[in-house]
């Protein structure tokens, strides 16, 4: 023990450091997780623009579309959370969640426009 | 078969000479790639190649846990890892993620080890019985905790977690899936300890599944974390009478002697403090709602009459309309946009010719209180009908409460048409 103690070791890895297939080996799980926090960002973005210059199709479209983003994959934590749905159904989660969400997002847009 | 060659790139860090490490070529001849793992990659290399390489391996049938390390990208056990299953092109071989680097491919898994004992990670059965306490395989609590109880301790599950970086408290996949095998166990008696113990931690999960991918085992922490927060939701927030010192006590003799010493005693030192920052934090997002909200209402409501009104420039007609001594009075119409709404606008003008043959519009307005004048040609004169005002011809005022003059609007002749510039 008092040995090991002295000999200076390295910083811990972190992810991603060193590692050539980092983005490649990245799950389906953490895109989730990473897409609605992408998508959190971008809807207060878009709101701000959404208030400040109304009535562009653009910007609406953009909002709803990361709005759908983020209901969808934050519909999929709350249904695993609960225990509504078993967790090894995780990825084919994302896969329904997101096509209802489009569709949903059709829709409403045809809808409006 | 004929031998295939295969480049194994492998991090190489030496205590001595210190650095970041940098990963180091080797190249082999391997004879069946599907009868050879990763663990057979090394040893040849230490054998072949170079002595001093260090990795950690033990039973080599992945029941130990020990050859956990990152092979292309993704945890696994050396061991259990088949070569032929890996995609063409070069091998890269690197330590697991967050633990302190000893050499080459080992880390210091004392913080994982510090993590797993903070949940108490042995039973305490009961004490009261005679006859030993049994979990029938078939019964309900068994099938729940399923395999989890199968962990070996590698440590991969914690190399994969992005939260553990995040959150030096967290104590991370491995310690939370024992604690979950232990709760749901009926006969284990530190159950209030062990979940004041793992509370805070459970929530710090993001639902990625890192640890379930990776796991060797195939077992699921994810389940194993959001079922302890499920459990979290009916657990009530009350002092442990026990504390710290219960588990000091139960704790079997495992040669760790940290064990416990800062796990929380009692729920309210966690718990309140999530609970005042949800609160602060539920105030926070409120307010700045509501301002939003309120801003967006206000500026909406006050907003158009702020603006400056827009001028209109409308055609009332030519100069041989109107007649030296003669009042005409015009329906002016007009759009403007108010806002959001277009407004359509259709008011009275009054056209005459001054003494000076010159073009004079009046708005139909009584500067008294706003009621609509009109032209007496008898007795040529505005009057109001409200309150009996009454305004020469050049608009002055003749009798009655107006206290000021009509108002004009500037009128101008263009090419013989005449045009009223109206707001």
């Amino acid at each position: 023990m008092e040995h090991r103690e002295a000999l200076p070791t390295r910083a811990p890895l972190k992810q991603g450091e060193f590692d050539p297939g980092r983005w490649r080996n990245t799950k389906a799980g953490m895109w989730s997780w990473l897409w609605q926090r992408f998508s959190a960002i971008a809807i207060v973005v878009l709101l701000a623009l959404h208030l400040s210059l109304t009535y562009r199709p653009l910007i609406q479209f953009l909002l709803l579309l990361m709005v759908t983003f983020h209901a969808a994959l934050g519909l999929r934590v709350i249904l695993l959370d609960f225990s509504l749905v078993n967790v090894k159904y995780q990825k084919a989660l994302i896969a329904v969640l997101m096509a209802a969400g489009i569709a949903a997002l059709f829709l409403i847009w045809n809808q409006i426009y | 078969m004929s031998a295939k060659n295969r480049t194994v790139r492998v991090f190489r860090y030496h205590p001595e000479t210190g650095g970041d490490g940098a990963f180091h070529e080797y190249s082999l001849a391997l004879d069946d790639e599907s009868k050879t793992t990763v663990l057979d990659l090394l040893l040849r290399i230490q054998r072949e190649h170079d002595p001093s390489l260090a990795f950690r391996y033990a039973c080599r049938v992945s029941m130990c846990g020990s050859c956990a390390m990152v092979v292309n990208g993704q945890e696994a056990l050396a061991c259990k890892t088949v070569v032929a299953a890996l995609p063409s092109g070069p091998i890269s071989i690197r330590p697991l993620n967050h633990f302190p680097v000893i050499k080459d491919l080992v880390v210091d898994m004392d913080p994982f080890f510090d993590k797993y004992f903070k949940s108490a990670p042995y039973f305490d059965g009961p004490t009261d019985q005679t006859e030993p306490a049994q979990i029938r395989p078939d019964s309900r609590e068994r099938k729940l905790i399923g395999l989890s109880t199968e962990c070996i301790a590698c440590g991969c599950c914690v190399s994969s977690c992005t939260m553990v970086a995040q959150h030096p408290t967290y104590l991370g996949p491995a310690s939370l899936n024992r604690a979950f095998s232990l709760l749901l166990d009926s006969r284990d008696q530190l159950r209030t300890e062990r979940m004041a113990a793992v509370l805070e931690s459970c929530y710090a999960c993001r639902t990625e599944f890192n640890c379930t991918q990776v796991c060797p085992k195939e077992l699921s922490p994810t389940r194993a974390i959001k079922h302890i927060q499920r459990m979290a939701l009916g657990t009530s927030v009350t002092a442990n009478p026990r504390g710290n010192e219960a588990i000091a006590e139960t704790k079997p003799d495992v040669g760790q002697a940290t064990v416990a010493a800062d796990m929380p005693t009692d729920l309210h030192g966690t718990d309140l403090c999530r609970r005042a920052m949800l609160k602060r934090a539920l105030f926070a997002v409120g307010g700045v709602s509501a301002l939003a909200t309120g801003s967006v209402l206000g500026m909406s409501v006050v907003g158009p009459s702020l603006d400056p009104v827009e001028k209109k420039r409308v055609r009332l007609g030519v100069t041989e309309d109107f007649a030296p001594g003669e009042v005409r009075t015009m329906m002016v119409k007009y759009s403007r946009m108010d806002a959001f709404h277009e407004a359509e606008i259709e008011m009275p003008v009054m056209v005459t010719r001054s003494d000076e043959n010159e073009l004079v519009a009046f708005n139909s307005r009584c500067t008294h209180l706003g009621c609509e004048v009109h032209w007496d040609t008898m007795r040529k004169l505005f009057l109001c009908a409200c309150h009996g005002g009454a305004f020469n011809v050049d608009g002055s005022v003749k009798a009655g409460p107006p206290p000021r003059p009509l108002a004009r609007y500037p009128v101008d002749v263009v090419d013989g048409h005449v045009y009223v510039e109206v707001s």
